[in-house]
């Protein structure tokens, strides 16, 4: 069920879920798989001598984590047929330390009416607790 | 080293990374679904008679060029993933091969970092297309790196 409908005016907002980026799930996401010896692997994002190596203040969670939060609230707002066809254009601009909490935000920025459907435009960011945004960007779906 | 002998760095428009091919169980795609805290049922048990489907955030995970067997960079070297163009084509399902294939496509100087464009490619195991991505990724030295 997607939360957009083709009469949904430009400028909706929504919000995704609220996500804490832990030292735990950091490891799941970033320390490879399947979790055997040697688990986590190391690197910058799951140790934190190596980040510090690597010039960083601590270890830093990866981007694909946030994107991840992005495309769950992209999926939320076009329903799951945004795996098909959808897109994001996303930029990087703060890293993401541990126990970071984000959250994914959205607001509609253009829509068209084409012969696949009605075409949305929209804004995408995640924020941290101070409300800095983290990644920026836009996605696009349609609601047929 | 790639097969050309070149680090990641040093490959130009038109080279390629060594592909990667990784097999999906459900225990690796609900690794996922713990780390991005998403346990929505497609994931879980799948619909229509279909599989669970793989969580987009592994396929944005095991797409990046650091999954590449031939990713290398030299010491004091890092790559920072800077900018990021993703369409998804189509669902994977749970259960399945995937094989990512990267190409470079672009390469520029900005602020004195060298930077690097790359066209990364999932597919299943028909060769159907999941997921294509455009990544950017700065190449910066480490501080007090060799």
């Amino acid at each position: 069920m997607a939360i957009l409908r083709k009469d949904t005016p430009i400028g909706f907002e929504f919000r995704g879920t609220m996500k804490t980026v832990t030292s735990f799930r950091t490891w799941l996401f970033s320390g490879g798989w399947p979790p055997f010896d040697g688990w986590p692997a190391r690197n910058v994002h799951t140790d934190a001598e190596f980040a510090k190596r690597c010039g960083l203040p601590g270890r830093a969670a990866s981007g694909a984590m946030f994107q991840g939060y992005l495309t769950e609230l992209m999926i939320s707002l076009f329903g799951e047929e945004w795996l098909q066809g959808g897109r994001m254009e996303l930029k990087f601009i703060q890293i993401v330390r541990m126990n970071e909490t984000l959250v994914s935000k959205s607001r509609v920025g253009s829509k068209e009416q084409e012969e696949a459907g009605t075409r949305f435009g929209v804004d995408l960011w995640c924020e941290n607790q101070h409300g800095e945004k983290v990644v920026v960007g836009t996605g696009t779906g349609w609601i047929r | 080293m790639t097969e050309t002998g070149k680090t990641a760095n040093e490959l130009a428009p038109g080279e390629e990374f060594e592909p990667a091919a990784f097999h999906v169980t459900q225990e690796f795609n609900e690794n996922y679904l713990h780390a991005v805290e998403d346990f929505h049922p497609r994931y879980m048990q799948g619909a229509a008679g279909g599989p669970p489907i793989v969580h987009p955030a592994l396929l944005i995970n095991y797409s990046n060029i650091t999954r590449s067997p031939s990713f290398r960079l030299p010491p004091g070297m890092a790559a920072v993933h800077t900018h990021e163009e993703v369409e998804y084509l189509a669902p994977a399902g749970v259960g399945g091969k995937l094989t990512v294939t990267w190409k470079v496509i672009g390469v520029y100087e900005k602020r004195g970092k060298p930077y690097q464009v790359v066209d990364a490619l999932i597919a299943g195991e028909n060769g159907a297309p999941v997921l294509r991505r455009k990544t950017t990724n700065a190449f910066v030295a480490i501080p007090g790196g060799a």
